[in-house]
């Protein structure tokens, strides 16, 4: 459809960050255990459990994934990432037995794309990390595509609760097609209607005024 | 930890995803600029001191400030970027002339982007061909047919039909108008298109 | 919807050289558009398919002013009109929002194309994308970027907008005849193989691959 004119940059594919894609930015702000492999001198304050100047080497710290992505270097390591629970064996064994079960939106709520991000961390399970991914998108999918198409005028929180961003966004974009299709169907497609950014504005207006 | 303002710059629209524009955060770009200069500053001399006196151990510490600002770059960037995205979007869903109350969100920079936008958009159109060009914000659905009835939700006063006639766009009146006239003040909401 | 093109307009094409009925050139403004609704990447122009639609409308507008007013005859032609219209601006539309979407890439294709080799923008789309680039540079600059430190006073947006996604799906209908056409493995225990596609036919496959087809108009996407 031609009629919604805000178009947000998207977030990259697979391994890929979009520079400018608010959903990747919020993505890569996700934080991870890992531990300092040198000494950090004059940043001491950063780290709350030192009075030290500066951070010592081997110190336990959450980093942005932003900021391992950036210090992290295979040759000359100052930092190490641990993997994050969701994406080590005892939980890819979980995910393998059924899929379906989890409640993504807990675990991540980026679970692909983290789980895609850490392949640029050379841990010798980046295989067994990718192919759970990819078992468990495609265990889950058929039922996110399926509830997508068939739930019509219905409230969908249910449906949505447990699904990952990336689930989220398909089943929103299935959500869209279903409703365009029952609109076309009931000779709706030719219907002019008002901007829902307008009357967005125009709500927020009114509970402005209100408040 | 650093880039805590700048997270938020980016949370901030990212809590309006329907793409209206919030104020503009000016207070907010401006700490996320100090927070570049503080750690820009610390930089260049850890980095003199790391040349002159040898002191190598600095450089893990200026490696994660120049992730921090490169960090911050992007997320500024961002930050205006999508809100380009919106305002370009205001252009075709408002039309030319913004209400008082958005161009209040707006800072400055954004009013000449936008005039700017309008102007090049203006440009393209009238280049088609055709006398006048042809206006592609409008038939924004395929038509089904040349008039429709429409409801007047507000008073808009005089409105000029093709043939010249003048008609009374009042509160609650009904009209039957051509279709390709109405598009623009059904998506504004002043009528709102009646289906039989 | 060339009925009333076909009769009102049989004295359009005299002078043209390259003789092109009304019917003949709604088809193809229709080809293109589709092609350009639900290609991921920006098609070359058709500026003369543009030109002469608009044309048309004119010649048609003109027409139109001619036949009495509350003339059944009316009505059909001023609707024919607003559809070609609706096609013409969704058409232009499309490409002017790709064009917006991916503005230093389509720049940097029609400034890098050799002499010669069919441009991508008409004049006025590139003009546009232009402009559009100069005022976003402007307006980064003069909000943030001036204020940064001297090393990170430029972003550059070649590499910070992202690209057209080649490896989309698309649906096409095949025009002409293609033998072995190459396709990428998907996973990586398959290996690439080779399809031929029969004319009618329908598939769902990756734009990369076709990529060439549409441009040729060997296929259509749909």
């Amino acid at each position: 459809m031609d009629s919604q004119s805000y178009l947000p940059v998207p977030p990259g594919v697979g391994m890929e960050e979009n520079f400018l894609s608010l959903d990747d930015i919020l993505l890569s702000h996700e934080r991870l255990p890992s531990r300092t492999e040198c000494l950090f001198p004059r940043l001491g304050f950063l780290e709350k459990s030192t009075d030290s100047q500066d951070i010592q080497e081997g110190t336990k710290m959450e980093l942005p994934l932003w900021l391992a992505k950036g210090l992290y270097e295979r040759k000359r390591r100052v930092v190490s990432i641990e993997l994050p629970k969701v994406y080590r064996e005892g939980w890819r064994t979980v995910f393998n037995a059924d899929p379906t079960v989890v409640d993504l939106h807990k675990m991540g709520p980026y679970y692909y794309g983290l789980g895609s991000q850490m392949l640029h961390f050379d841990s010798p399970e980046n295989p067994e990390i990718a192919q759970a991914l990819l078992q468990t998108f495609i265990g889950r999918f058929r039922r996110t595509m399926d509830s997508s198409q068939n739930v019509y005028n219905e409230d969908t929180s249910a449906l949505v609760d447990r699904l990952d961003c990336l689930e989220r966004v398909l089943f929103k974009m299935g959500q869209r097609g279903l409703n365009s299709f029952q609109g076309w169907e009931k000779g709706r497609a030719s219907h002019l209607t008002a901007s829902t950014l307008v009357l967005n504005y125009r709500k927020r207006k009114m509970t402005d005024l209100q408040a | 930890m650093f880039c805590e303002k700048s997270i938020e710059l980016i949370r901030e629209l990212q809590r309006i995803s329907d793409g209206q524009l919030p104020a503009f955060n000016e207070d907010g770009i401006r700490q996320v600029l100090e927070e570049m200069k503080a750690l820009y500053e610390q930089n260049q001399s850890d980095v003199n001191e790391a040349k002159g006196e040898g002191r190598s151990d600095l450089i893990p510490s200026i490696k994660l400030r120049h992730c921090c600002l490169l960090r911050n770059q992007r997320c500024v960037t961002a930050y205006l970027y999508d809100r380009l995205l919106r305002i370009r979007a205001l252009r075709w869903e408002y039309g030319s002339v913004l209400p008082p109350n958005i161009r209040f969100h707006m800072c400055s920079e954004e009013l000449q982007w936008f005039n700017q936008y309008k102007k090049s958009l203006a440009n393209f159109m009238r280049s088609v061909g055709g006398e006048e060009g042809l206006d592609i914000t409008q038939d924004m659905k395929p038509p089904k047919s040349l008039y429709i009835e429409v409801r007047c939700l507000k008073d808009h006063g005089e409105f000029e039909i093709d043939d010249g006639t003048i008609i009374l766009l009042k509160k609650n009146s009904q009209h039957f108008l051509p279709r390709w006239k109405c598009e623009q003040l059904i998506r504004q909401g002043v009528l709102e298109h009646v289906m039989s | 919807m060339s009925a009333a093109l076909s009769d009102e307009g049989s004295d359009q094409n005299d002078s043209q050289e390259d003789v092109m009925t009304p019917v003949e050139l709604i088809a193809k403004l229709e080809e293109a558009w589709l092609n350009e609704k639900f290609s991921p990447d920006l098609l070359e122009n058709k500026s003369e398919v543009v030109e002469c639609v608009m044309e048309q409308l004119t010649h048609m507008e003109a027409n139109l002013q001619r036949v009495r007013k509350g003339d059944m005859k009316a009505s059909l032609h001023r609707m024919e009109i607003d559809r070609i219209r609706f096609v013409l601006s969704s058409y232009l539309r499309s490409r002017l929002q790709k064009i917006e979407k991916f503005f230093p890439h389509v720049l940097e294709k029609e400034e890098s194309r050799a002499d010669g080799d069919p441009s991508y923008l008409s004049p006025e789309e590139y003009a546009f994308a232009r402009e559009y680039l100069a005022n976003t540079e402007t307006y980064l600059k003069a909000v943030a970027l001036r204020h940064m430190p001297p090393n990170l006073q430029t972003v550059a947006l070649v590499k910070a907008v992202p690209e057209p996604c080649l490896d989309s799906f698309v649906f096409l209908r095949v025009k002409e005849r293609q033998d072995n056409v190459m396709v990428e493995p998907e996973t990586d225990d398959q290996r690439e193989y080779v399809v031929d596609l029969e004319e009618g036919s329908q598939h769902l496959m990756r734009y990369r691959t076709i990529a060439p087809l549409v441009s040729t108009g060997a296929v259509h996407l749909i």
